[in-house]
């Protein structure tokens, strides 16, 4: 359990202190704090899912100041993933209270369902932030380069890991 | 009920899904000035389109009472152009502007019964006696020369249209009046012909032809139509004249009955003369 809020904190932490900050090109806004709602423990039922997604979506937009938007996209995020994870055999992992992780569901279908749901989000949130002024390539290429790099980080964060903890 | 209550316990999430995600949308929109602005804007488009929408299907009970409206207002511009009224010098000096005296009146009216294929063709108004209607006054449409009418009763008169083969109108061109009638011969609905035009007279294709001043039903200078052909033929010294009317017959709804206000005193003039 204090491994998990350290988890939690820490990803917190690393995205609205670093990642929110990033200067290197306009085209970088990586929203990394989503892989805490992509591998939420499997047996958390759906309703408190969706109510963890908009009490972090509403964390995100507070310190970002972007009211609804990530709200928005992190619910979504939820039942897209309840959608994608309807499809996979999580039934043991379900029973084990194990996240969604690399380790539970091996990395080809964790890395998948990543792609699509980072992807999305990052879409999704630059979509609605440039409504009013949208610019289709400015859309795109800026969700291409920050999923990208966040699944980068994802992917580390994946790795290094304990795998025995079964946490996160 | 217990089926329903079942049903909302397997998608209570989807349920608090919507209800949060209309929370975002109010937060969006209510807080971020460019969304609100693209909301705004969105919003007066649609209201636009609808207005549009209950607009083009209101206008139409609208549309009879507009009718009235503007029939009253041509008939009024009608009665107070020069044509209609004649200028008598009372004296050298007039300080009242009586000079001007109307002659003629105007009653607007609805054609409620027409033909046009047959050879004498009338159209019946829905005005009559009570409005003043009698016998032989003009009737003319918003484009032109209509015909004069023929009988009335209380409420309804008819009229002899200018698709009548027995309707003869004198008709002047380029400001000359030829005393040649101008008559429907029951072929075209569309077209009237001019016989006894010599083909000295300097007349073309194009040329308007109008009433002139040797009637008491019409005031000079209304359209009756345009020359649309000249016909001739090498043993003839005469055109014959092919005039298109300036009325469309078919689609003649509403007209306007003159009224020759003097006619009482001007029609014995003429007898005592005859």
């Amino acid at each position: 359990m204090i491994r998990l809020i350290f988890y939690w904190t820490a990803i917190l932490f690393l995205q609205f202190v670093v990642f929110n900050h990033l200067g290197f090109t306009a085209y970088l806004a990586p929203q990394v704090f989503i892989v805490l709602l992509i591998t939420l423990p499997l047996h958390i039922s759906k309703p408190y899912q969706v109510l963890l997604g908009f009490i972090l979506g509403l964390i995100a937009d507070f310190f970002i100041g972007t009211p609804g938007i990530h709200a928005s996209a992190c619910m979504w995020l939820v039942m897209i993933r309840l959608l994608l994870l309807g499809a996979q055999d999580l039934k043991e992992q379900i029973a084990n209270h194990l996240p969604y992780n690399v380790h539970s569901v091996g990395l080809s279908t964790f890395a998948a369902t990543t792609a699509i749901l980072v992807v999305f989000y990052h879409f999704y949130v630059f979509w609605l932030e440039s409504i009013g002024a949208i610019n289709w390539f400015f859309i795109l290429l800026t969700t291409l380069v920050s999923a990208l790099f966040t699944l980068t980080v994802i992917g580390v964060v994946q790795l290094l890991s304990d795998k025995s903890s079964g946490e996160f | 009920m217990q089926r329903l209550i079942a049903f909302i316990e397997h998608n209570i999430h989807i349920m608090l899904f919507v209800l949060l995600q209309a929370m975002c949308g109010v937060l969006l929109f209510s807080l971020n000035p460019y969304q609100q602005a693209s909301f705004t804007h969105s919003a007066a488009f649609i209201t636009d389109k609808s207005n549009e929408l209950s607009s083009t299907v209101t206008d139409y009970f609208n549309l009879q009472q507009q009718n009235n409206l503007l029939q009253a207002q041509v008939s009024t511009q009608f009665k107070n152009d020069a044509r209609s009224s004649l200028f008598f010098m009372n004296d050298t000096i007039t300080l009242r502007d009586t000079s001007r005296h109307k002659l003629f009146d105007v009653v607007p009216a609805e054609v409620v019964y027409n033909t046009i294929y047959k050879a004498s063709n009338i159209f019946i108004i829905n005005k009559g006696i009570k409005n003043g209607i009698q016998k032989n006054m003009g009737v003319i449409s918003s484009q032109g020369l209509a015909g004069i009418v023929l009988q009335s009763n209380e409420n309804y008169s008819s009229v002899m249209s200018l698709l009548h083969i027995n309707m003869n109108v004198i008709p002047t061109i380029n400001n000359l009046e030829y005393y040649t009638g101008l008559k429907w011969d029951n072929a075209n609905p569309q077209t009237l012909k001019i016989t006894g035009l010599n083909k000295l007279e300097e007349i073309k294709v194009g040329d308007k032809v109008y009433t002139g001043r040797s009637s008491l039903l019409f005031p000079a200078g209304i359209l009756i139509g345009e020359i649309s052909k000249l016909e001739t033929s090498p043993s003839s010294q005469y055109f014959t004249t092919h005039v298109k009317t300036a009325t469309n017959f078919r689609n003649m709804d509403y007209v306007y009955v003159i009224v020759n206000k003097d006619i009482d005193q001007l029609s014995p003039l003429l007898l005592d003369n005859d």
